[in-house]
Formats: C-alpha cells, structure tokens, sequence
C-alpha cells in the first residue's frame, strides 16, 4: 500500500518527458515540471533526512523554499552542493541526490542514539558541558559536536561552474509572481513603464498553481504579460536582498539548462537591479502546528498537501487528517474528499466553516498526539473529540505568515496584526508598495484588485502615469479568513517543536525563558531557533507565541527578530561572480609589459601593478639576480622600467604659486627645464609623498609622485584646487597612463645617452643635475631628466607611451657595446636604501619632515601645507621614531623588514623603540644594511641595537650609522 | 620613426553574428579646459558649438565628450592639429596614448556590458550619440554608444589589457 502516489492527471506536470534521477544511488523517475521533493512524493519516499540535533527522521513539510528538513547533498565531485531543499530543486535528467546528516542511511541511523539521550540535548546542552574541566575544552569538543551534529558537507574542490554578475534596470520591480504580482505587473506594463517581474519559482502564479480554479486566469494574465515587450518575466530569480536607493539583488538559477561554463554559459546569475519604484507581492508562508512530534513524517502544511496534490497531482494515500486553526485548509479537505481520500477535518476553533460534502469535521479539538516513527499513522485529539484517527497524512495549518522579509532589509520593523495573527510589512518607503498576502490580504479576490492597485502606483511614483488599474479578477467574494490561535502547549508527551531544522522545541524555548534568555534576540541565540539555512520562515511566529505566553506579554511586546539578506541561500560563486582568480581585482601594467614578459621577467604584484621583479639575464631566483642588477647600475649601466610612477601635468596662470602652497620646499622660482625634488605633507602636517617635478614653461610642470601615492596625490591636488583655492587659475591631469618612464643608471649611462640620442646634448653642461631636455626623436617627444634614485649618475627618460617598447630596445640596441641590460623593481628598490633615499615603506602617513631627515628642506618665509600643524608639540618631540640607517653586526644572519629595534640594554618586550623599514645586500659595502626608524634617530649613531623578530625567535645585532650608505656627498650622480 | 604599439597589440578581434569586440587604433585625443567662461568662447570660436554632457559631439571628423566642467576631450584622426590650434588659449593636455579605446559591436553588445558596467543601457535612456563616464572591473571608463549596437569604450592604457579580459569574458557566451 503507497502513502503517496501520482494521479494519472492533472498537474503543470509534463508526463511525456520522464526524467531520471537517483536518490543515494537508487534510481527513480519523475517527469518534467516535477522538483525533487515531488518526485521523491510521486515515489512515496516520504523519509528523506534525520535531524539536526536528535537525528530524528524526518519528511517533506513544505513544497516552498521555508523547507525544513528535505535538505539534500546534491551532485558530485567539485559540483556537489550541500543544504539544497529539494523543494527547490527542478528536476533534470542524471540528478544526483543524497540525503543528510544520517549514517549509514536514513531509514537506519546509528546516531538516532541521540534520540535515547535527548532530554539531555536541551538548549544550552553545549555550552553548559563543553566549557569545562579545562580551559579550552570547547576547542577540544567542537570537533566531535561538529561531525555529531549538522548538515551536509561542502566540497573543497575549485567550482567548475560560471557564475555572473549583471546589471539591471528597471522602473518597476514587482516581487512574486502570485494573483497580486500578476495583477500588479500588468496594471504597471500598460503605463509602458519598464517592468521587470522576478518569481523564485520555475512557473509563474504562485500559490495559484496550487489552485486549479484559477488556471484559466492565470494563463491569460501570462499572455496579456507576454505581449507587452515593456515586461521582463525572469523566473528561477530570487530577490536576495534590498538595499539602499532601492538595489535589489536578485539571483537567477540556470542549472535545468545544463550550462556549460566552457561556453560561457553561467549556472547562476547574480543581478543588480535597480528600480525606480518595487512592489512587494511575495506572500506568504504556512505555519506549522506544535504539538507532541509534530516532526514525524507524513506530517505536512496544509498548503503544501494542496500543492503536490494540485500542482504535481500527487494523491495521499486513503485517509487524510487536515487540522486547522483558520479556514484556509478548508478547500484542501474538499479537493482530496473530491480526488477519493477519507478526510478528517480538525478545527481547534469552537465552530466550523462550511465544509464540502465528503469532508467530516469536527470543531473545538486538536491534535494532541500522533502515532508512527517512520512515518505517521494514527492522530490522538484533545478538546471536545477525543477520538483516534487512522491516517496516511496529517496536513496542518496554523496560520499564515506574510513574507515581509524583503521589505524589512532596509529597516522597518514589521508590525503585528492581531486580526490575522502574524507580522505585516511595518511600513514602506515612497516608491515601495505592497500587495496581497504579504500584506495579509489572503483572500484571491482581493489580492488581485490589490495588485493591481500598487501597480498603477507604483507605475505613478516611477514617473509614468495610468489611470488603467482595470484588472479581470473572479466572481464573487473571497472567504473571510479566520484564525483563533489556541496558546502554544509547552510541556506534554513528546517533543513539540517549533524549528525542525535546528531542533528546538517549545521546551527549549521554556527553559531559556527560564534561564533569562526572554529577549527574542537572546532566545535565537540561545537556542539556536531560525538559525538554520531556513532562517526560521516556519517558526519565528510560532516561537514568539510561546515566548510571549510565558512572559504572560503580548507578541508585539516580545517583538520579532530582524530580517537580514539573503532571503534564501545563495551560493559562493554567485556571489563572487567572476571576480576570481586574477580577477579578484584589476591588474594594472606598464606600457613596456609585452616586452618585459618576452625578455625573461619574472614579476611581482607591487598594488596594482604587476612590475618586473627580476629578470633571467641576472639570475634564477631573486636573492642572486638582484644583486647581480645592482652590480650593474653601480659599475655599469642599467635601464629600468620606472612607468608606474604617478605623472601630473599642472598647467595654468598660477601653476607656480599652487606647488609652491603644495610642497614644502619652494617653486615658484624654479627656472624653466629644471627639475626639483619636492614633498608634500598632507594637512596633518606628516608627510604625504615626495617627488620631482620639472618645469616646462612658465605655465606647465611635469609633477610625478611615487607608484603607491599617485592615485591620492591627483585627488588631494585636485580636492585642493576645487575646494580650498579656487581662485587659483590652475588645471591638473593625470599623465600616468599618457607617459611611459625608463631611468638609466650607472657610471656608463652618459654614453648610453650619447649612442641612443646622438643628436642631443647630454654633457655635464648640456644637461646637468636637475636638468631638463625636451627634444623630438623619430617623431616622438621625449623629456630627459637628469636626475638619479639609486645614486649613481642617472637619466629618467619620459616619453608617450605608445613609443616606449620601440625606444627602450632602441636604448638597448645601441648601447649593447656598453654592457646595458634592463633591472627590476628589487634592484631598483635595494639601490634607494644604499642611497638612504625613503620611498613608500617610510612614506606611511605617519611619519614627519624630520623623522625622515627631510627637515631642512621646510621653507621658512612662504606658507604651505601642514606647515603649521607640524610644528605640534607631539610631532616635534626629541624622542621621535626617526630614520636611521643599520649595519648588520652578525655576518651569517639576516635582518627583516618589520624587526622591532631595543636599545642592547633592553629587555625585549612590548613595541621597542622602532622598527625596521627596508632591508638590502649592499654590494657596495658587502653586508647586509636596512633603513629603519628609531627613538632619537641619528642621536645614537655608532650605537649597537638588538634587531628583534619574535615570531621566527631571531634577535639579531646592529649598529646605527647614517642612511646614506653611499656617496653621501653626491659626487657621483653631480658627475 | 618610432612606431606606436597599443596595449592590446598582442589581442585579436574576437567575431561572432552576435557580437564583435576589438581595437580602435589611429587616434588623436586632446583633452582641452579652460579656466573661465570668455575662454570658453575662445574655443567655441575653434571647435564651433560644444556639446553638453551626456552627448557626444561630432564635427569635421571630430568627437567631442564635455567630460567635466569647462573641460572636453577631442578625438580626431591619428594626424590632428587640433591641440597646436587651441594652445595658447586654453589649457591642452595630449592624451593619445592615455586611453585604449575597445568597440563591442553587435545585437548582443548590449548584453555584453550589463555584464561589467553598472549604467542603465536602455535606448530610452542611454541612446546612440550618448556616453557616460562610469567604470569597469573597478577602473574609470568613459563609455560611447556610437550607434544603438556599437558602443566605443575609452579604458585606461595601463588597465586596457585587464578591460580587454573582462570584456572578452563577458563576451564569451555570445561567440
């Protein structure tokens, strides 16, 4: 004898489509149209999981996505996902299902021990026994309690899938596709408004395919939608979240069109929606009743019982018990007497509605215990009828909870309604609006002439006007819906419980109030009630019934928990989009990129830059090649890509005046094609960043900055000239991706010049320190600075940088005689610490003029920014962090970047007094020497430190000396 | 002469009956601003009417984008006088090798860039000879839809091979 089977008609079901699928290995078939969960019901497969906690079994509740407990592990390999309510789930040809948290199976499950020691798992259980003996025993236990208890298990492996992202506007979202969301988009298509309808089921009508009445409406309301090009119908497309200025983040899943990601195909679709004005039709969700092992399988909502049986013909087997608090499962006990099923129906309400011939009632009695462990068969009443009942099903309904969740993302607490006994929408924004269940309207009728009301207003707060709410609805009256909710039973035999997927029964909601957890944010922390991948859609309100019963308060004193996104699950990927791997951020390259990627560059992400690192000529690991690159700039010649550097054009009337009011050094004398190091502090008074900058005529400079400052740079001069001077006449524009730069560098570099621009020149008079040429070369224009980084004799060489490939192996070309081959970002960045140059590492926007040895360099006569704040009692103290250079004492030993510095007297603890900036091999002195910032700076030269690296147990000693570690009277780079 | 290289030399044009997506190269782009309104005049006087934001001027093979206040680009042919002529009396930056500047093409173009572009491409509200400064994949882009199925997109050089990426990805279900 079958509990459930397939009626040879009916349904949006497609019987000439068979479709197979497995179910722990065993196959099975369903049709087109079907969900998992159906089809496992068209199978009479009624035991699908064991629960969370007790591992009790357990069967389909809902038909919807507040689903419980038909949690499946679905796929497999790097495809298998966990969590999935099969309620959800379309079924496709080769579906791979498996159920959960149940071992070896689910009809046998050697954990259903727990069930023998459940009065033990109470809320609190863990907390309460794991803590102790010892400290850190929770951290000993969580592991078991873990594998003990749980869902299914994720896979590790990389997701084959695709997943996007999309971008989305629309002037009216309608939320849910029922009668209202129906009537609401039609009334909003015909102002010709762009309307886009999202419903997170695979058809359209919402509780309508449940309602076999209505199908003939239902299908012409899809055709009026269907001919209006205005409107945009996307099903499988779950309203995640809503957030600010009315972005709606909707997910739409593909899987029953078997994507293939290596076309580009996604599974699923992350949409970013923006709309002018939303209208919340999305409805609302069944309640379950609390009674004595209410969990047991066979035990379903009442709408769900109407839906397998309307919507995928699905009959229960001979005898049904529908038990109610309100009318709306009246029409159910009338279609399954109709389709030959012997009804019971069970009011706990005093008197009765009218009831169709066939269906026994029996008013002012409930359900007081059920019979059957594996599946039910036998339901004990209380009140007026005590009687027992043989049954194949027990469909119940308690209620009704509108599905506000959306509209509660932004903010507004919903507001209880008494009349029907649950939450409603507590209030909308101007442009939102709401219609149907979700505002507690439940009946049809009314629901309709609603949605077509927030249509045209919605339509209206989007700008387009219509007085055409006309909508066809259906005759007669609704039936009045009314609920009397009986107070909750907290004690009696078996567990009754209110949120299946976690487990917790009205008892734990007892002994928290108890144990002083009666806040309703306190009690869902304490017993974990709709924490579940539910989020408690079937028992928030149940669970505030039995709360606010025992605080002896009414619900919307207890109040109700806050709504978050997501809505339902959604998965990583979509999340993610394809912002992975290198995607995650953007990669930013030089204009010489192809060329330092076909000549051996190995790279490293310095920001966003991808710059070269290294390249193969010097070596195959950095910690040769570098000092192989360095060797080369300071006995020979090196070229350098150096086109990350930030590059401005500051142009205007007063250019000169606004840097000289920017750094801290002057330039309103700066004569033309000569160029100057400047900094610039922020308007603290620390430094911002250095640089130089050239000028060009009397009117234009060539400003550059340092890589990792430039984007903040062009903001602080342009916030400077929009907000703070705008009587300056004065144009900034960035130049970094205009402008590609190559420093050339070394003793030889002059004759590289002379062979790579022979027509120029570069002498010592033509171009010396500091200077400027600007020339054209094969009909490119080129800037030729003089000035040096590493400290050798060196030239920058800017020019546009389409050219620059063409001219770097130009350089390379000509000057091949003279031993020239390129270096990398570490020989560059090894180069400025033997020259005590600071870059970005000590450029951290916490440091002063003076803690970097740069405080000569202040103007005294003329103002500039940070010149006053600077001069702060703190930022002057004697005892400041300030820059030093340091020599390695132990030959053999390293130094690190991020060593904290102690006096040698000092016991190591706490924050020393400084740390440890840049670190290099000098090749010119043959040891290991750093830059580094410490208490009193160059007071304590000559004295030797103690370098400490705690985390790898290094403690190493240094000596203080000054930072120029090289040519510190600047011969060379004067040469 | 040194020969220009683009960005995007090591890229193919990517074809398909639905979308096209590759480089347009040979341009000049000058970016002029003037510091006052008689300036403004100035140009005028050059350039004739100039256009406001978020429409596209096109004059004497020329495009003209007001990309911010007293502030225009002009994209004209690879050999272009245009910023000597305007020199002097505004404030001319020469831009031609700052920006990459990518066409998508096609019936699907438009499905291609909800993809990677927040802005709303509906014709109603964004129509052919209109552009939007706006971003992509986290980098400022200046977007022109040139005609109702082809749109030109002004990237960022340094990050014209990670737009090309991007743009090619979205793409991909439609080649």
């Amino acid at each position: 004898m079958t509990r459930f089977h397939r009626r040879p008609e009916g349904g949006h079901i497609d019987r000439a489509r068979q479709v197979s699928f497995t179910l722990n290995g065993r196959s099975y078939s369903g049709f087109a149209g079907d969900t998992l969960a159906s089809a496992l019901l068209a199978n009479d497969v009624t035991l699908i999981g064991r629960s969370f906690k007790y591992h009790r079994p357990r069967g389909l509740v809902s038909a919807g996505v507040e689903e419980p407990n038909a949690l499946f592990t679905l796929g497999s390999g790097a495809r298998t996902e966990p969590n999935i309510p099969g309620t959800i789930v379309d079924l496709v040809d080769g579906l791979e299902a498996r159920t959960q948290n149940a071992w070896p199976s689910v009809g046998f499950d050697l954990m259903a021990v727990n069930q023998l020691a459940a009065p033990l798992f109470q809320s609190g259980f863990y907390y309460k026994t794991f803590m102790g003996p010892a400290k850190g025993s929770w951290m000993f236990y969580e592991p078991f309690i873990r594998r003990a208890a749980g869902l299914g298990a994720a896979t590790r492996a990389f997701d084959p899938d695709r997943y996007e992202t999309r971008h989305q506007h629309c002037d009216v979202l309608v939320v849910g596709a029922g009668a209202a969301g129906l009537a609401a988009a039609i009334s909003a298509g015909r102002s010709g408004a762009r309307v886009f309808l999202a419903e997170q089921d695979a058809l359209l009508g919402g509780g309508l395919l449940a309602e076999p009445a209505m199908e003939s409406w239902r299908q012409a309301r899809l055709a009026e939608l269907q001919a209006m090009p205005n409107v945009q119908m996307a099903t499988r497309c779950t309203a995640m979240g809503l957030y600010d200025d009315n972005l709606v983040v909707l997910v739409e899943r593909r899987d029953h069109a078997r994507p293939d990601a290596s076309k580009g195909q996604p599974r699923q679709v992350s949409i970013s929606l923006r709309a002018k004005a939303i209208v919340f039709a999305t409805g609302a969700i069944e309640r379950p009743l609390v009674f004595g092992d209410n969990d047991r399988p066979g035990i379903m909502l009442a709408s769900a019982v109407r839906t397998y049986l309307n919507r995928f013909a699905i009959v229960p087997g001979r005898r049904a018990v529908v038990a109610t608090n309100n009318d709306t499962a009246y029409p159910l006990a009338a279609e399954l007497a109709a389709a030959g099923v012997a009804v019971m129906l069970v009011d706990s309400r005093p008197t009765t509605a009218a009831v169709a011939p066939g269906v026994n009632v029996l008013a002012d009695s409930s359900v007081a215990t059920v019979a059957g462990r594996g599946h039910i068969q036998q339901v004990t009443l209380s009140g007026a009828h005590r009687a027992t009942f043989d049954c194949d099903v027990l469909a119940v309904s308690g209620g009704w909870s509108p599905t506000l969740h959306l509209t509660s993302h932004t903010g507004i607490k919903p507001r209880y309604d008494a009349a029907i006994a649950a939450f409603v929408p507590g209030g909308f924004a101007k442009t939102h609006f709401g219609a149907g269940a979700v505002m507690g309207t439940f009946g049809l009728r009314a629901a309709i002439i609603e949605g077509a009301k927030a249509g045209v207003e919605a339509a209206g707060a989007a700008g387009f006007a219509t007085s055409d709410g006309a909508m066809t609805t259906i005759q007669g009256n609704d039936p009045t819906y009314a609920i009397t909710v009986a107070p909750p039973v907290l004690s009696g035999k078996g567990k009754a419980f209110l949120d299946f997927q976690s487990d917790v029964t009205a008892k734990d909601v007892k002994i928290a109030h108890q144990e002083g957890y009666q806040s309703v944010e306190h009690l869902k922390r304490y017993t974990t009630l709709g924490m579940g991948t539910d989020q408690g859609k079937t028992s928030n309100v149940n669970a505030l019934a039995a709360m606010s019963e025992l605080r002896g308060m009414q619900i919307p004193a207890v109040g109700t928990t806050t709504f978050r996104p997501p809505y339902t699950g959604v998965a990583m990927g979509a999340i993610a989009g394809r912002g992975i791997g290198k995607h995650f951020r953007p990669t930013r390259l030089s204009p010489l990129h192809d060329w330092h990627r076909a000549n051996g560059a190995t790279f490293i992400e310095a920001g966003p830059w991808l710059r070269v690192y290294y390249y193969a000529w010097a070596g195959d690991t950095v910690a040769t090649a570098y000092v192989k690159e360095m060797e080369l700039v300071r006995r020979g010649v090196g070229l350098s890509d150096v086109s990350t550097l930030g590059k401005i054009d500051v142009q205007g009337p007063d250019a000169a005046e606004f840097l000289n009011r920017v750094y801290v050094n002057g330039f309103a004398k700066l004569p033309v094609g000569k160029a100057r190091y400047g900094v610039m502090l922020n308007d603290d008074g620390v430094v911002l960043d250095d640089g130089t900058t050239t000028r060009i005529s009397e009117t234009q400079f060539y400003l550059t900055t340092t890589t990792a400052q430039a984007g903040e740079v062009m903001s602080w001069l342009e916030f400077l000239l929009q907000t703070q001077w705008r009587d300056l006449r004065v144009h900034v524009t960035s130049l970094t991706d205009e402008w590609a730069g190559m420093a050339l560098a070394g003793p030889k570099s002059r004759e590289a010049l002379q062979l790579a621009f022979p027509g120029v020149d570069v002498s010592n008079h033509g171009l010396p320190y500091m200077g400027c040429l600007e020339f054209d070369y094969e009909g490119a224009q080129i800037r030729l600075l003089r000035l040096s980084f590493s400290g050798e004799l060196a030239y920058e060489i800017h020019l546009p940088a389409d050219y620059s490939i063409p001219l770097w192996e130009h350089i390379l070309r000509v000057a091949a005689p003279l031993g020239i081959k390129p270096y990398g970002l570490e020989a560059l960045a090894s180069l400025r610490i033997e020259k005590g140059h600071v870059a970005g590492l000590e450029l951290d926007h916490r440091n002063t003029l003076d803690d970097l040895g740069l405080g000569k360099m202040a103007a005294k006569e003329k103002p500039f920014v940070g010149k006053e704040l600077r001069m702060r009692e703190n930022l002057q103290a004697p005892d400041r962090w300030s820059l030093v250079g340091l020599e390695l004492l132990e030959p053999g030993k390293s130094l690190r970047g991020g060593a904290i510095l102690f006096a040698a007297t000092d016991e190591i603890k706490g924050h020393g007094r400084g740390y440890i900036t840049s670190v290099t091999w000098s090749v010119e002195l043959q040891k290991t020497i750093a830059l580094g910032l410490y208490q009193g700076g160059l007071k304590n030269v000559g004295a030797e430190i103690i370098c400490a690296f705690p985390l790898k147990d290094e403690f190493v000693r240094a000596r203080i000396v000054s930072p120029h570690f090289v040519d510190p009277k600047g011969e060379r780079l004067n040469a | 002469m040194l020969e220009r290289r683009s960005a995007l030399a090591g890229t193919k044009e990517i074809a398909s009956s639905r979308v096209r997506l590759g480089e347009v190269r040979g341009f000049t782009l000058t970016q002029v601003a003037a510091l006052d309104d008689p300036v403004l005049s100035d140009i005028r006087a050059v350039l004739g009417d100039l256009p406001q934001h978020p429409f596209c001027g096109e004059k004497d093979g020329r495009r003209i984008f007001h990309t911010a206040p007293h502030q225009f680009w002009i994209v004209g042919p690879e050999a272009d006088d245009i910023g000597r002529r305007l020199e002097g009396m505004a404030i001319v930056t020469g831009l031609s090798h700052s920006r990459t500047r990518i066409f998508v093409e096609g019936p699907a173009a438009p499905d291609v860039l909800a993809k990677v572009i927040e802005i709303d491409l509906h014709e109603a509200v964004f129509g052919p000879g209109m552009f939007a400064m706006t971003g992509l994949h986290h980098t400022p882009i200046l977007l022109h839809r040139v005609t109702a199925s082809r749109f030109e997109i002004y990237a960022m050089r340094t990050f014209a091979a990670n737009a090309w990426d991007w743009l090619a990805d979205a793409a991909l279900e439609f080649v």
